[in-house]
């Protein structure tokens, strides 16, 4: 056992025991890790998955979330509205309106499926957790106190320096330079006309020369957001 | 009237230090414990940083039902918390904290001899418990007790003897009195044995295997409840105090120190105590249990040897400066 | 023993008093002794094991008492640390191995009684005696302390240096007898290849259940 051990090692009698004695006062001399929760609230990362807030604006009551549930612990009612048409002679929309959006939580289990599934952002993580009750019936929460929850919900956190661009934002910027570059087009259409106007006939293909860089700069710009 | 006087206000302050210094220590191995495993400890009661945690304690266990289980040895299993801890009161009698008579509970003649005996007794009251609670987890406690005090009983007493034989007195204020700064690096390794061996004999972690949690439960005590609790949970960190007294008296020199002997001596032997208190506790979260032959081993092939060999150095040194 | 006789060959004695104005200390050595005496009586009549054990914790240490009565203080601590701390813990420990029930056991009942009865009371008239011819009518003066550990260690190593070395070689000799026939029997029982000796704790426990 002994001789397996590595040459570079201590021979020193009691240098582990001098080693253990080093730790443990170290330890002390440290910034200790406990929380005193009631008194100091806890710095939770915004991750953190305390309760399912609801941003009730954005559900549609696709009722993705309650089927995809493990638990079957969301409830949701709702009824259907008829909006009248738009514009005169038009066609009359339906949509569903949420009657009832509860949560139980007692049966809940935390596994952020309903978050993951919906597709309209209406299910948010809120590190808000002191939503203990004396009566299991009463964990159910309804729509109202989920709503209430979206307030204590962080803004998502910024992200990674090489990370891509998140959709929307990327999309966005695409129709802009688009918009950008259409102008940029028009514009040198109307200034190579302009020209044209003034000579007709000498400066043709120099004109043409000076186009094809103009409309391919936004291209490398592009790239490199 | 006087001198009745006198020895009534003597024996008050020795039970005063006797309540409040186990207290004191308890309070600060919990703190400490609790800072080198990076924790707080107990923050509430009392309001500041749970000053106040053990007095709450004690009035938890005085409120807890005091049971004594049906098949127990009655008489035996009620007597026991006493005699566990009424011998460190009676050793706190006799350590000296300053020069002169003022700064003792009683002066005792051969004082290493009484603070040795008595302190022996005390672990009597674990193996009367051990073995009246009809528990088996219990006598085996109380077994590992009395194999523990009979392997560490005798490199304590060799040690000190070394240190009587320096001062060639046995009396306590007659050890201190005759202490010089030289003493510390010629008596080093009989202080080491008789702290381990002490250590061994308080049950204390590392040497805690009477009551190894994880094996017997809480050894002797595992049928203990309430106030009879309490008193072998005091008579423990008593111990700490007796022990930590004694070796700063032996071999730390007590009242001695650098400045200010004169009139603050007693300052002086307290802040020792204190530190090897601290050492205690250091130990304690440092260091897991040594297994019962290793328990053995380290007493009779390690401290017995090292102890007869400072007997050898101390006859040797004392023959060659007389 | 040793304290007596010290007291007889070097110390002084002081005048003889009467028997019928006792001091408060006599009174107390009177006391103690009776205590001393009802807790040996009763460790030899017990039944229980452990509380045999445990009178006899009371007895020596009343022993220790009366030297401390006796001013000699020395002595009684040496008593109560060997006898009391370690004779005393190791009995226990050796009951606490055998099957020894709480409570009485029904065969801690021996056949001898009359005989050690006879024994007993044969010792003790004959160490009465020996007591009570050496010494007659003289009496320890109190006041003074006389067998403090400075007194005792200059008679202990002036004047019986010789019966002290004789007894720690008888002592050495009792230990190394000790070591042989511990040797022998462990060489022994690795021979038959059962363990030897080995009653563990848990059957003693089983029976006292």
């Amino acid at each position: 056992m002994a001789a397996q051990l590595p040459p570079a090692r201590s021979r020193i009698p009691g240098s582990g025991l001098a080693k253990g004695l080093a730790v443990t006062l170290r330890t002390m001399t440290r910034k200790t890790v406990t929380e005193q929760y009631p008194e100091v609230q806890p710095d939770l990362p915004p991750r953190t998955r305390g309760v399912i807030g609801l941003f009730e604006e954005n559900c549609t009551v696709c009722m993705l979330c309650a089927r995809e549930c493990p638990d079957w612990c969301i409830y949701i009612d709702s009824h259907k509205e008829t909006l009248p048409a738009a514009a005169p002679g038009g066609r009359e929309r339906s949509r569903n309106v949420l009657d009832r959006f509860a949560i139980d939580f007692s049966l809940c289990m935390y596994c952020g499926i309903c978050i993951e599934v919906c597709p309209f952002d209406a299910l948010f993580w809120s590190p808000e957790f002191e939503y203990a009750e004396t009566d299991i019936r009463e964990l159910t929460h309804e729509r109202d106190k989920l709503r209430d929850w979206m307030w204590t919900v962080p803004a998502p956190p910024a992200l990674d320096l090489a990370a891509e661009e998140p959709k929307e934002l990327a999309a966005a910027r695409k129709a802009a330079e688009k918009l950008a570059a259409q102008q940029e087009a028009e514009r040198a259409e109307q200034a190579e006309l302009a020209a044209q106007a003034e000579k007709p006939g000498q400066a043709e293909k120099p004109g043409q020369a000076e186009q094809a860089p103009g409309s391919g700069q936004p291209e490398p710009g592009e790239g490199q957001a | 009237m006087n001198d009745a006087l006198d020895v009534a206000l003597r024996l008050l302050v020795v039970f005063v230090v006797f309540l409040t210094f186990p207290l004191i220590i308890g309070q600060t191995e919990h703190k400490v414990m609790a800072h080198m495993q990076g924790r707080l400890g107990p923050m509430y009661a009392g309001g500041f940083h749970g000053w106040a945690q053990l007095v709450a304690d004690g009035v938890k266990f005085a409120q807890k039902e005091d049971i004594v289980p049906a098949e127990a040895d009655r008489r035996v299993f009620q007597l026991a918390p006493a005699v566990a801890l009424l011998p460190y009161l009676l050793v706190l009698l006799a350590i000296p904290i300053g020069p002169g008579e003022g700064a003792v509970g009683e002066v005792v003649d051969a004082g290493i001899f009484f603070v040795l005996a008595v302190m022996g007794v005390g672990v009597l009251g674990s193996l009367m418990a051990g073995w009246a609670s009809a528990n088996k987890f219990s006598l085996l406690g109380g077994l590992r007790t009395a194999a523990q005090l009979l392997a560490y009983e005798l490199p304590m007493l060799l040690a000190a003897a070394s240190v009587a034989m320096a001062a060639g007195t046995v009396s306590l204020p007659g050890i201190v009195a005759a202490f010089e700064w030289w003493w510390l690096p010629w008596q080093i390794v009989g202080a080491l044995v008789f702290f381990v061996a002490g250590l061994a004999e308080l049950q204390r972690p590392p040497f805690d295997m009477p009551v190894a949690d994880s094996e017997i439960i809480f050894g002797a005590y595992t049928e203990y409840t309430g106030l009879r609790f309490a008193l072998f949970l005091l008579a423990e960190y008593a111990g700490i105090v007796v022990l930590c007294g004694l070796t700063t008296v032996l071999f730390l020199g007590g009242w001695h120190g650098p400045w200010g002997a004169d009139g603050l001596g007693w300052v002086w032997t307290l802040l020792k105590t204190a530190v090897l208190a601290f050492a205690v506790i250091w130990l304690r979260v440092t260091y897991p249990r040594l297994r019962e032959d290793q328990l053995q081993k380290l007493a009779w092939t390690l401290l017995v040897p090292l102890a007869l060999a400072q007997i050898a150095l101390t006859g040797i040194v004392k023959v060659a400066i007389n | 023993m040793t304290l007596a006789a010290a007291g007889h060959g070097t110390l002084a004695a002081a005048a003889p008093q009467g028997f019928l104005s006792p001091t408060g200390v006599e009174i107390a050595f009177v006391l103690v002794g009776l205590v001393t005496l009802g807790a040996a009586v009763v460790t030899v009549t017990t039944r229980q094991l452990v509380h045999a054990a445990l009178w006899l914790v009371v007895a020596l240490g009343g022993l220790a008492v009366e030297y401390l009565l006796l001013t000699a203080e020395f002595i009684a601590w040496v008593q109560v640390l060997i006898y009391v701390g370690s004779v005393v813990v190791l009995l226990l420990f050796g009951l606490m191995l055998t099957r020894a029930p709480i409570g009485r056991s029904p065969d801690a009942d021996s056949g001898n009684r009359p005989v050690a009865l006879a024994v007993a009371l044969a010792a003790a008239g004959a160490l009465v005696w020996v007591v009570a011819d050496a010494f007659r009518t003289q009496w320890i003066d109190l006041d003074k302390p006389q067998g403090t550990t400075d007194v005792t260690g200059s008679i202990l190593f002036r004047h019986w240096v010789l019966p002290f070395e004789a007894l720690s070689v008888l002592l050495l000799a009792a230990l190394v007898g000790a070591i042989v026939l511990s040797r022998r029997n462990a060489a022994r029982s690795d021979r038959d290849g059962a363990p030897g000796g080995r009653t563990g704790a848990g059957d003693s426990d089983k029976e006292q259940r």
